[in-house]
């Protein structure tokens, strides 16, 4: 039998574990560095950004203005070159990749930017047909998809208008048509709704999620606009260049359901619950591992994501079987409050998947609550 | 069929590649101006000796140029006469003398004084002209006498036509000095001068002796060798200098110094448009000229041309973000650079056309717009235009996308 060890750094909340089999990663960010300017004038914009985007997913970057989300989203849309670090997209590495690949990787994109830079002299059609064009798209099936988009778009009646006869916000339409005209397999978006009303910024984020669902279209958006939260898979919370958070929705709240369901947990606040969540990191064990061992000083606390464990307790030395736990169900408590060893010994009996919290983080969720010691110490008396 | 968006942007903002286009004419026009100008140096050196009927020329080895021709002795022209190839070998005398403007019907007596100008005079044999032109092979016959002269219409008005602006019909009979001595004008006839002289005049030999008196007769400027049909034309120029003794401009002089030189039609006319064209301050003031109106419209066109990409940066941006290579934007950007040359150009060739005739009657230069100059121009418009697209577009070639909107 082997020890565990840690041998992922990667938050639970991720969502990098949650489905077991791994989806393609669209992209992937690993200690990505980023400067501006030269010599003394250089000035450090992103500080070993690491990031994960799956097929499909739909993620909203937020932040503070000057806090990198821009210029995160413009590397990974080829629009600037890879200082430091990696960066994959599509599958493809974009750092020292050449002119050609890059120019084959933008075909892929949709970008969408804070400034729409429609031509003056096209026609909204000539402008969303500039990216059907480049990608040898039939003229029927342009036409089609342009008209459809721009009418889905609440534009069906300005189709032929040339941009100087149309609003703000119905610029910033046309520059969204054209983004989505060729079914990227990403779709990069700088603030797509800042110059749109609810219902069209509505209508803008449901086409999102369409394409998203769909065809499997990956859509990362930078926005302050807090009417389209809802729509986010994953959230990434950048300051001054560094990612702060980044957050899977839905395995967030996954979390949060395994956690309510136990009395010990129930009574805390869906933030606290939410803190908790974003401070547990994976861990993984082979059927077989020992994950921890009896009279080892406790220093996690392990809820399982996904796969099975026995708990087994040595006394007098025999071996008995006490328990069998599965998915949703946690362990390691004991030690971390009673700041004794462990009390017994949990063995993986298949390939599991840990979430785990530190010693120092649990008790900092100890402390949220008044009733939270009482609560778990009658729970740990119940299970002994 | 692609969106033509080089056309859709000059077409859109029509003020603005007005402007363009202003700025295009106004280059090409500038450049066709000194082409003008080196064309009429150019053609100053050759429009007399495109009038002389020869093949091969004999001229001392001491010539100048047109209106400094140097001597040789006349016996040369009728050895080179007795070679087999040779057609007719004959005399032509030309010179600059002084003219004095004749007096005006009107004009009462004392109260005139007129005007000594500088001019050509040429001399012909009236039976047997050296010249080309129909016209002057027919006049050239009523030179009979020796104090007869025939007046170039093109010579410029201060030399006297009675109607004060041109010589014509009216000016037949009229009397005048040329040289020191009286003659009078029998006829007109057009050949014009260029740069070298305001006016010129034909006379017979005679007369040529009376204009020019300081030069004996026995002594010609030029000598117009024809050839017999199906002759070698460098085996009698070869024969014919070998006769008349090579040519020795260093070294120790030998025993027959050489007085003749014998050149071709051809030899002639580059040596004499390299003497005007480089070796004239004239011709190079107007060589230079070409240079600083190209430089000034590339200078221009790149403004205009900067300005326009520019205003559009974000959107050529925009376009390279989406996958477009950059040698789709080379096109694009080239395909308006020679589109606002084509049509930049029409009007301004006009216009030059117009400021050519405008000029040569004013000035007496032989300004003309030839073929050659016409696509000289056009290529030169279109490259300015290319390179400075090219230059324009530079920045959108080694920014990021991102630096760009």
């Amino acid at each position: 039998m082997t020890t565990a060890t840690p041998n992922l750094s990667l938050p639970a909340t991720s969502g990098a574990y949650a489905d077991g089999a791994q989806l393609p990663k669209t992209v992937k960010v690993g200690g990505l560095n980023h400067f501006f300017g030269d010599g003394e004038q250089r000035t450090q914009a992103l500080f070993d950004n690491n990031l994960e985007v799956r097929r499909g997913e739909i993620v909203i970057m937020t932040g503070p203005s000057g806090s990198g989300k821009t210029t995160l989203l413009t590397l990974i849309g080829t629009l600037r070159t890879v200082c430091e670090g990696s960066l994959q997209v599509l599958g493809n590495e974009l750092n020292g990749a050449s002119r050609d690949d890059i120019n084959h990787i933008r075909r892929d994109m949709g970008f969408i930017f804070q400034a729409h830079n429609l031509f003056e002299s096209l026609t909204a059609f000539q402008n969303v047909n500039m990216a059907a064009e480049l990608q040898g798209i039939s003229r029927k099936a342009a036409k089609e998809r342009i008209e459809y988009l721009l009418t889905r778009l609440d534009l069906g009646h300005r189709i032929h208008y040339k941009p100087n006869s149309l609003s703000g916000g119905q610029k910033q339409r046309v520059a969204i048509a054209r983004g989505l005209v060729h079914r990227p397999k990403l779709i990069l978006a700088d603030e797509p709704t800042a110059a749109l009303d609810e219902k069209t910024g509505r209508e803008v984020v449901t086409l999102f999620q369409e394409m998203a669902k769909d065809e499997g279209c990956t859509v990362i958006m930078v926005t302050h606009d807090n009417r389209i939260l809802d729509v986010a898979d994953r959230i990434v919370n950048m300051v001054q260049g560094h990612i702060r958070s980044d957050v899977a929705v839905v395995e967030a709240s996954v979390i949060c359901e395994f956690l309510r369901q136990y009395p010990l947990f129930a009574e805390l606040t869906p933030n606290t619950l939410t803190d908790m969540a974003d401070k547990m990191m994976v861990r993984q064990s082979e059927p077989g591992e020992v994950v921890i061992r009896q009279n080892d000083p406790g220093d996690l606390f392990y809820l399982i994501r996904a796969g099975h464990v026995e708990v087994i307790v040595e006394e007098a030395g025999k071996s008995e079987k006490v328990a069998e736990l599965g998915q949703g169900q946690f362990f390691g408590e004991a030690a971390l409050i009673t700041k004794k060893p462990r009390n017994a010994t949990v063995i993986a009996t298949e390939e599991t998947t840990f979430y785990t919290l530190g010693q120092e983080d649990f008790q900092a969720v100890l402390d949220q609550s008044k009733t939270f010691e009482s609560e778990l110490r009658s729970v740990l008396a119940g299970r002994t | 069929m692609k969106t033509p968006l080089a056309w859709k942007n000059l077409v859109h903002n029509k003020v603005r590649t007005a402007v363009a286009l202003a700025g295009v004419g106004f280059a090409v026009i500038l450049i066709f101006m000194q082409m003008g100008f080196k064309g009429a140096v150019k053609k100053t050196a050759t429009q007399i000796y495109d009038a002389l009927e020869f093949d091969l020329m004999l001229r001392s080895p001491t010539y100048l140029h047109l209106t400094d021709p140097r001597t040789f002795p006349r016996e040369r022209i009728y050895q080179a006469a007795s070679l087999p190839g040779v057609e007719a070998s004959r005399p032509f005398y030309l010179g600059l003398t002084e003219w004095q403007a004749p007096q005006p019907p009107d004009a009462k007596l004392g109260d005139w004084q007129g005007e000594w100008r500088g001019i050509i005079c040429m001399g012909t044999d009236p039976a047997d002209p050296a010249f080309r032109p129909a016209e002057i092979r027919e006049k050239v016959k009523n030179l009979t006498d020796s104090s007869f002269l025939l007046i170039d219409r093109k010579s410029k008005s201060d030399f006297g036509p009675s109607n004060g602006e041109r010589f014509g019909e009216l000016d037949i009979g009229v009397k005048t000095v040329l040289g020191r001595e009286r003659f009078q004008i029998v006829d007109t006839f057009e050949l014009g001068t260029g740069l070298a002289a305001n006016g010129a005049c034909l006379t017979n030999p005679n007369g040529f002796a009376k204009a020019c008196y300081w030069q004996p007769l026995q002594q010609v400027n030029l000598g117009l060798v024809t050839l017999t049909p199906g002759a070698d034309i460098h085996q009698v120029q070869n024969a014919i200098q070998q006769l008349l003794g090579p040519v020795q401009l260093e070294g120790p002089p030998t025993a027959t110094p050489a007085d003749v030189e014998v050149l071709t039609r051809d030899e002639v006319r580059v040596r004499e448009e390299k003497r005007w064209v480089k070796e004239t301050p004239l011709g190079f003031i107007f060589e230079i000229g070409v240079y600083v109106a190209l430089f000034v419209g590339v200078a221009i066109v790149y403004q205009v041309l900067s300005t326009d990409i520019a205003n559009m940066m974000g959107e050529y941006a925009t376009l390279k973000a989406m996958g477009y290579t950059n040698g789709y934007l080379t096109s694009v950007v080239l395909q308006q650079s020679v589109l606002l040359a084509l049509v930049g150009y029409v009007p301004s060739i006009l216009i030059s056309w117009a400021l050519y005739y405008i000029v040569s009657s004013a000035s007496g230069m032989p300004m003309a717009m030839t073929w050659q100059i016409a696509s000289i121009v056009l290529g030169l418009a279109i490259l300015m235009c290319v390179l400075s697209g090219l230059a324009a577009l530079r920045k959108l070639f080694q920014a990021d996308p991102a630096d760009l909107f």
